[in-house]
């Protein structure tokens, strides 16, 4: 039952948040210069109709009748539609004058739920290579403090930390899709198109897994625990693995938790560099339209998901660790 | 302990041997100092650094000139038709890429160094207080810390930047705004522990006022766990800063900056790969040698607690 209040009492804490993110994005929107209706009719457009439009659309309103009006739909699982998209696909606006009527406008959730998978499948195996490369980097770095190993996990940690994601994303498109051919890079057609935007990924999240992973591996190894295992003659592969391994995951895992919304910003670079249509570059193109239902939902989808890794992230702690309480 | 307990005498002597009479502050710079990283980090940025603050105005080249005729230059490495004048070629329009890459690199630094010192301000303020008061105080800033860090800052920094036009102030107050909590929590929690001491109470007893106490005594105590960690933030804001200029949400044209050249180079990547490239690998200089710092004052800050 211990479980059941701990989600309870998370989830509520949880909703609190994604409705504080929500109100700070929509009245940002709103206060910061910039009219979505100017872009969305398009600049020939005069003025009394803009006038017209803004009001049919309600963006003349006071600020919180807006919000009022928003969370209403947000709660029943309307996330509104998109100021600028048609539902058939690609983006109008610009220098077109267009009066689309509302209905052919796309849904934000049809849109969020087409990009996210996406995101997620390029998430995941971003956080496989990182994991895979902070444990074949930092476990030997771990077990040797001070000495070579360990001195490399640190000029790797380094150098990795200091390589700027977008720039990091040209060079290795232009050395192995362009000049070597190995692997693809713009857009997306196949699973193939994932893999470099997820080498990039990892390479901005693996910095502070391996030093996190050395530092607490390091520490772990000091422990009695582990002098009484070598006593216990247990071999050496059994210690490591079974044992100091364990203990040191925890932190690993709080630090992921952590790097997940880190994650976030890099999805949002890489995506736009790759052209990898998830929903990063959803944010990126919405932020450039100002198209405000659209990155409200996203503001919305995404604080949920860090809400919900979040908690999952406590849960597995106590799971590999059972003295943590919730 | 007491000072009536204390029968040594007051004055530390300097001895090498005397370690206890030198500050931990003191004692990390000096730790990591010695390390063989840390002097690598240093001289690297220090080199860096004058190069960006002298090259530009020493060789009299003017990073926005275009000259048509000497455009798409190579590097000197790579032969052909470089002159001694665009040692590192040029870009689409003939502008020299060293100047252009070292004068992004002077924006790079202004913009991450000052975002780092208001972040500093913000967070230490805020945990300062929090850890000072406690109770309401600390519940009311610590949930607004809390609530900051589950935002989605990215989100918030390119739709107010996209929104608005960037200036340089209006980048430093969106990166340094988004990014203080984890001062505040560092601060907040050494600030708790400290307040208990009995120093503090004795200066609370012989009338030290509220904030002659945080300015004095405590103030300095937070510096060890926090220099490494502004060190590293201000190679993280440095590439934030970059992030922002590629996007064209940063410094706005004709400045040049480390982002807006990438993305300038990206269409020539084919042709005239050194464009996206060149202001890249200084970039990259820059932070290693910046966080290989970072990271070595926080081994020394480590080993010496831990030895401790």
């Amino acid at each position: 039952m211990f479980i059941l209040s701990f989600l309870v009492r998370r989830l509520l804490q949880g909703a609190l948040i994604i409705f504080l993110v929500t109100l700070l994005i929509f009245t940002l929107l709103r206060v910061v210069p910039g009219d979505p209706v100017r872009l969305m009719a398009g600049g020939m457009a005069p003025e009394a109709l803009i006038e017209q439009i803004a009001k049919q659309m309600g963006l003349r309103d006071p600020i919180l009748v807006q919000f009022g009006r928003y969370m209403a739909g947000v709660v029943q699982g309307d996330l509104g539609q998109s100021f600028v998209r048609p539902a058939s696909g690609a983006a109008t606006g610009g220098s077109g004058f267009s009066d689309a009527s509302r209905s052919d406008r796309a849904e934000v959730l049809t849109l969020i739920a087409d990009a996210l998978p996406m995101t997620l499948q390029l998430a995941a195996l971003a956080i496989a290579f990182a994991l895979a490369f902070s444990f074949l980097v930092g476990v030997p770095g771990g077990l040797a403090p001070n000495r070579w190993p360990d001195r490399l996990a640190f000029y790797v940690s380094s150098i990795f930390v200091s390589l700027p994601n977008f720039w990091l994303g040209i060079v290795l498109a232009l050395l192995f899709s362009v000049k070597l051919g190995w692997l693809p890079a713009i857009g997306y057609k196949g699973f193939a198109y994932t893999i470099l935007p997820a080498i990039v990924l990892a390479i901005e999240l693996a910095p502070v897994l391996i030093r996190n992973l050395t530092g607490s591996l390091a520490s772990v190894m000091q422990s009695p625990f582990i002098a009484v295992a070598r006593v216990r003659g247990l071999g050496r592969q059994r210690i490591v693995y079974g044992h100091a391994l364990r203990n040191a995951s925890v932190p690993l895992l709080n630090l992921l938790g952590i790097q997940i919304s880190g994650l976030l910003g890099g999805v949002l670079i890489v995506e736009f560099i790759f052209d990898y249509p998830g929903l990063g570059l959803l944010t990126v193109n919405a932020v450039m339209q100002r198209d405000f239902p659209l990155i409200q939902g996203i503001a919305i989808v995404s604080s949920a998901i860090f809400v919900l890794i979040n908690i999952g992230v406590d849960l597995i702690a106590t799971l590999i660790d059972p003295r943590l309480e919730y | 302990m007491s000072l009536a307990e204390t029968d040594v005498p007051l004055v530390v002597t300097e001895t090498p041997s005397n370690r206890k009479g030198v500050s931990v502050s003191r004692r990390i710079w000096r730790a990591a100092f010695a390390s063989y990283e840390f002097r690598v980090g240093l001289v690297v940025f220090a080199v860096l650094v004058a190069a960006a603050l002298l090259y530009p105005s020493l060789s009299g080249i003017d990073p926005t000139k275009m000259n048509v005729a000497g455009r798409l230059q190579a590097p000197w490495f790579l032969g052909d038709k470089w002159s001694w004048s665009a040692p590192l070629g040029t870009d689409q329009i003939g502008r020299d890429m060293l100047v252009r890459s070292l004068v992004g690199l002077r924006y790079s630094l202004l913009i991450g160094f000052s975002t780092v010192v208001l972040m500093l301000a913000v967070g230490c303020t805020i945990g300062m207080l929090a850890g000072y008061y406690g109770g309401k105080v600390d519940l009311v800033l610590m949930r607004i810390t809390d609530a900051q860090l589950s935002i989605p800052m990215i989100i918030l920094a390119i739709t107010v930047l996209g929104v608005s036009r960037p200036t340089i102030p209006a980048i430093i107050l969106v990166l340094g705004l988004s990014s203080w909590p984890v001062y505040a929590r560092v601060t907040r929690s050494v600030v708790m522990t400290e307040r208990k001491q009995e120093y503090v109470r004795a200066a609370l007893v012989s009338g030290a006022s509220d904030l002659r106490i945080m300015a004095l005594l405590l103030a300095p105590l937070i510096l060890p766990p926090i220099v490494f960690i502004s060190v590293l933030d201000v190679a993280r804001m440095m590439i934030f800063e970059s992030i922002l200029g590629f996007m064209g949400l940063g410094v706005q044209p004709p400045t040049p900056t480390f982002g807006s050249i990438i993305a300038d180079g990206r269409k020539y990547l084919l042709n005239a790969w050194w464009i996206a490239t060149m202001p890249g690998i200084f970039l990259c200089l820059t932070l290693t040698s910046v966080n290989l710092m970072g990271a070595s004052l926080e081994r020394a800050r480590n080993r010496i607690y831990g030895g401790a």
